[in-house]
């Protein structure tokens, strides 16, 4: 750049420095109200939106679908989309490691690449489309970053994003660098045209892919996030997981109606000599890695596929501690289920499903030993069974469930086909109740069935 | 006319500017105050009373010595920690009961009490405190701490586990 | 009294200097996309300020990190707050920092005689990139853990070092109590260091040079 242009340069900003205002107040007041706009803004985010609550991080749980902070997801997605390509797709280095490189040197150079002494849009057609290509990218990239890249068959969602996201930018820039660099006459419209319909081609095959998709269910993991709330997750993954052998209080010294583990001797888990002993983390590490030597299996991801996570053992772990440890005092916890005022009638939504879920899961669920009676469903618990149509029946105090709920085990053929339920304890009365009054009433499965029977 | 609009105005922006920015300052710096002392506020747990034993099972003339545990949740942190101490009946009434602690006033180590020489000696320096927890030698600086106590209508004796330090 | 004081500090700081060549510049005429670049420094400074709030009871440790923010999110007075500022205004920063980039791309405001200002711009912004990546695995929940286990294995897929830029990314081979450290130690001390310097000098340029008018066709 020469002396002269450089001076122009320089005169030039003198005369828009004599038209211009000053730093302060002017410029000032107004990057206060920018910073004021912003910060009620987060204000508002941080109150009305919050921070959303996620399990802890757990190691052995390789099965969670890494997500990266979404101003990094048109990265993840363009490397996912560069991988489908044929031969070059699998030299991952060439997307992880020389494009953004490549993109950050531009960037670095641009000041050096960008030689000519014009600023206005009108003279840097050629910049100015590029970038828009690249912004539309990344925004199109980042939308449907949700969407699988894979697919059965023709994927069309698939097909469509490779050529929106990949296909169609790269044309462009090669077109947009030919004519800038090679063919040195083309006119700023030809370059405004490609870049404009390279946009709208992008933008349109994007929504195109988004509504092809196929609907990806989101799963909700539920976060327990006070003590009540953890000890209630805790209690609830115990009545499945550990009731059979340990008992609903954890007192169980010797375990029984249980395959392959009838008669084996068991430290009571909600004495002393376990609570005192073993510090939280010890007690996560014994379910986790289970006593297989004394016949408990794992429990924990990192040691069972199926099992539980680290956070769901934690839950547990706080469980037994603020319900058992006499040094934790526990704090006022919600009942099962609400309780029932007089003439109201349960329904299973409010009220059954708790209860179920507390007292009967552990064993009436697929995989166990249980009359093929799982009832972990409205339908299951009405319809299911060896005994399917006797187990609940409207309005009748001789259904089964009633019975065996009440200490009355089934005969059938002078053959018990049911013992009492559940097996090693009873319920208390109100909960008794509850079934009681729930089946008199026909089993309303919604609250609003409920409501309907009065 | 202009000057002084100008001025005004100038006046106008710098008290925007000033009231905006103790607006963001006391937006933020007020829930920084709470959030900094919050564990300050938080009301304390300790006081929780504890119960030793039925008075029937605790001899007259002789310490009988009792421990409990104490768990201190701190944010995420859960600590259980130990204390000891003696029940010293003097005669059958209710009201003549002395609770010490076993922490030793010196340096916290544990005492015990000797059935021959009729004191506690602490196993550190070897200091002794008389049954009523007064030092007779040795380093420490103050009498054993004591308990408050309560006797519950069946006999339940029950401390508070707030050691009171007696003067010197 | 007060004009005593001023006049006495005048002398030895050089208020009045400070004042013409800071504060009191003449600039071209005012645009708000202008202020963006302030908008920037003001997150920055209030991700400074919620962050050093956050380290009061933040603990870098695999066994804790979780628990401390649950603390904080649930225990601690306006801790939602704090974080949920700190969380909302790293997000909008690399947005702010993201478009003010754009606008001195689209005004051209990069050449002569600006090119070391962006040249420092470029490093602010893919420091700021730096200090969202290393935030991120702070809460030491699944997402944050995942999405940093794949971060690192992309950097690892260099071709013959990549190896060991993941381990030095992770301090050893895995993603463990290390990581947590040295990602904690960039967010909070060496990051920002290199943040708060390169601001000094993009803010040193600004005033040097001026702000960039909006070109026109005489440009």
């Amino acid at each position: 750049m020469n002396q002269d242009i450089k001076q122009k340069i320089h005169e030039r900003y003198q005369r828009e420095l004599q038209r211009g205002e000053r730093f302060w107040p002017d410029s000032i007041f107004k990057d206060l109200v920018m910073a004021t706009a912003i910060f009620l803004l987060l204000i508002l985010l941080a109150t009305f939106v919050g921070v959303p609550a996620e399990p802890k991080a757990d190691p052995s749980d390789t099965s969670y679908v890494p997500r990266p902070e979404w101003y990094f997801l048109f990265l993840f997605k363009f490397l996912a989309i560069y991988g489908q390509i044929p031969v070059i797709g699998k030299i991952e280095w060439l997307a992880t490691v020389i494009v953004p490189t490549i993109a950050i040197g531009l960037l670095v150079l641009l000041p050096f690449i960008d030689k000519s002494p014009h600023r206005y849009y009108g003279k840097r057609v050629f910049a100015i489309g590029v970038m828009a290509i690249v912004v539309v990218s990344m925004v199109t990239l980042t939308l449907m970053a949700d969407v699988p890249t894979t697919g059965e068959g023709i994927y069309i969602p698939g097909i469509l994003q490779t050529i929106g996201g990949l296909v169609v930018p790269a044309v462009a820039y090669i077109i947009l660098i030919l004519m800038n660099f090679v063919f040195k006459k083309t006119s700023a419209g030809a370059m405004i045209w490609t870049s404009g319909i390279t946009i709208v081609l992008m933008i349109g095959l994007t929504a195109a892919t988004l509504a092809l998709a196929p609907q990806v269910e989101k799963t909700e993991t539920e976060v327990a996030l006070t003590l009540e709330d953890q000890i209630l997750a805790g209690q609830d993954l115990y009545s499945i997981h550990c009731v059979e052998c340990h008992g609903d209080d954890g007192s169980v010294t010797v375990i029984e109606g249980v395959a392959g583990l009838e008669g084996k001797a068991v430290m009571p888990i909600s004495g002393k000599d376990v609570l005192y002993t073993l510090n939280d983390a010890s007690l996560a590490e014994v379910i986790s890695y289970g006593r297989p030597d004394a016949g408990m299996n794992p429990f924990g991801k990192a040691y069972n596929p199926e099992g539980l996570t680290k956070g769901e053992i934690d839950y547990i772990v706080t469980f037994m501690r603020y319900s058992w440890d006499d040094r934790f005092e526990k704090p006022q916890m919600k009942p099962v289920f609400p309780p029932l005022a007089e003439g109201e009638v349960p329904s299973y939504e409010v009220h059954i499903a708790p209860i179920v879920k507390r007292y009967c899961i552990s064993c009436h669920r697929p995989g166990k030993e249980n009359n093929n009676y799982p009832m972990t469903t409205y339908e299951e618990i009405v319809y299911s069974g060896d005994h399917a149509g006797k187990n609940v029946v409207a309005g009748s105090m001789e259904s089964y469930l009633l019975q065996v709920i009440q200490g009355t085990p089934i005969i059938e053929n002078g053959e018990e086909v049911i013992g009492v339920m559940p097996p090693k304890s009873t319920l208390k009365p109100d909960v008794i109740d509850a079934f009681v009054r729930w089946v008199m009433a026909g089993m309303p499965n919604t609250a609003a069935d409920a409501a309907a029977v009065k | 006319m202009s000057g002084s609009r100008h001025m005004s105005r100038r006046d106008f922006v710098k008290l925007s500017t000033a009231i905006l920015g103790s607006f963001i300052g006391a937006v933020i710096g007020i829930p920084a105050i709470g959030y900094l002392i919050a564990p300050a506020l938080r009301e304390d747990k300790a006081g929780k009373p504890v119960v030793i034993g039925n008075l029937k099972d605790i001899p007259i003339g002789k310490p009988f010595p009792f421990s409990f545990t104490v768990t201190k949740v701190n944010g995420w942190e859960r600590t259980a920690s130990s204390f000891g101490g003696f029940v010293i009946r003097k005669s059958e009434a209710k009201e003549d009961i002395l609770v010490l602690s076993s922490r030793c006033t010196h340096l916290s180590c544990r005492v015990n009490w000797e059935e021959n020489r009729q004191v506690f000696v602490c196993p550190c320096h070897d200091a002794n405190f008389s049954l009523e927890g007064k030092v007779l030698n040795g380093p420490p600086p103050a009498p054993l701490g004591k308990f408050e106590y309560q006797v519950q209508d069946d006999g339940t004796l029950v401390i508070i586990p707030l050691e009171v330090l007696q003067e010197a | 009294m007060w004009k005593k004081i001023y006049a006495w500090l005048d002398e030895r700081l050089g208020l009045q200097e400070m004042y013409t060549s800071i504060l009191d510049r003449p600039e071209p005429k005012g645009n708000w996309w202008n202020t963006l670049g302030s908008a920037s420094l003001f997150l920055f400074l209030l991700q400074g300020a919620t962050g050093i709030f956050l380290t009061v009871y933040y603990t870098p440790s695999p066994d804790h990190a979780y628990d401390s923010i649950q603390y904080i999110m649930e225990s601690v007075a306006f801790g939602w707050l704090i974080r949920g500022i700190h969380h909302w205004g790293a997000t909008l920063m690399v947005l702010v920092v993201f478009i003010h980039m754009l606008r001195v791309y689209i005004t051209a405001s990069y050449k002569y005689p600006r090119e070391l200002t962006w040249l420092i711009g470029v490093g602010l912004l893919i420091t700021t990139l730096g200090m969202g990546f290393t935030g991120y695995l702070l809460p030491w929940n699944q997402r944050a853990f995942w999405a940093t286990t794949v971060g690192t294995q992309i950097a690892g897929s260099v071709p013959f070092i990549g190896n060991f830029i993941l381990k030095a990314l992770r301090g050893g081979p895995d993603l463990s109590a290390l990581t947590l450290q040295r990602f904690f130690s960039a967010h909070i001390w060496m990051l920002p260091a290199i943040l708060a310097a390169l601001i000094g000098v993009h803010l040193y340029l600004i005033i040097k040079h001026g702000e960039s008018h909006f070109p026109t066709e005489e440009d």
